[in-house]
């Protein structure tokens, strides 16, 4: 028997939930799209906790001599 | 010593969302979740010198970390071969005011398969709400 396949019309960002799991709609590098388990932004991550993001001043202060690698 | 050597002088936390997502949706027994609880342990442990590295603020291929530091998974080793994998963390200030690196990514420095998303791409869909 043929298998058919379910078109699914999805934009990235969107959220699908299969099998009881969420994931998320997200570009897959090759021009086409793929699903992956969500990043929670870290704003809704520092707003539920009461965080913020440290001040520049603070991080170039902390760092100041500590390397790059050209990575990333 | 080497001065990127030396214990910040701030802490490192783990929350449990971030660490959820990106250690732990690895399998259990995986050598890549292993070697990132292993490397987890070894900072909380606080036994380890630590080769703390500065993101890009604006990378290639559109990477922004802005305020983030990585750490090489396994640490102390540095070529991509002998330490695969990284951490990245974010300067970030609790209510109170005081200063910590919040892991926010965990991942792949270089992975062999095209379609697999970096460390430093996942650190920015964290921030970013979106990969470059």
């Amino acid at each position: 028997m043929a298998t058919v396949a379910r078109k699914l019309d999805l934009r990235v960002g969107e959220l699908v939930e299969i099998d009881g799991r969420r994931y998320e709609v997200v570009p897959d590098k090759t021009g086409g799209l793929t699903i992956e388990p969500p990043i929670a932004p870290i704003s809704e991550l520092y707003e539920n906790r009461g965080m913020k993001p440290a001040a520049l001043e603070d991080f170039e202060r902390l760092t100041a001599d500590y390397p790059t690698d050209g990575e990333g | 010593m080497n001065p990127s050597s030396r214990t910040l002088p701030v802490t490192v936390r783990f929350e449990r969302k971030e660490w959820h997502e990106e250690v732990e949706r690895l399998d259990k027994h995986s050598p890549t979740r292993v070697r990132a609880e292993s490397a987890r342990r070894e900072i909380e442990g606080g036994a380890t010198t630590l080769d703390w590295k500065k993101c890009e603020a604006k990378g290639e291929g559109g990477i922004n970390l802005p305020g983030c530091v990585k750490l090489y998974v396994p640490l102390g080793r540095q070529g991509a071969s002998e330490a695969p994998f990284g951490f990245v963390f974010q300067l970030a200030q609790d209510p109170d005011g005081t200063l910590l690196w919040n892991f926010i990514a965990f991942g792949e420095r270089h992975p062999e398969n095209p379609r697999t998303r970096t460390v430093y791409e996942r650190a920015h869909k964290r921030l970013h709400g979106r990969y470059p």
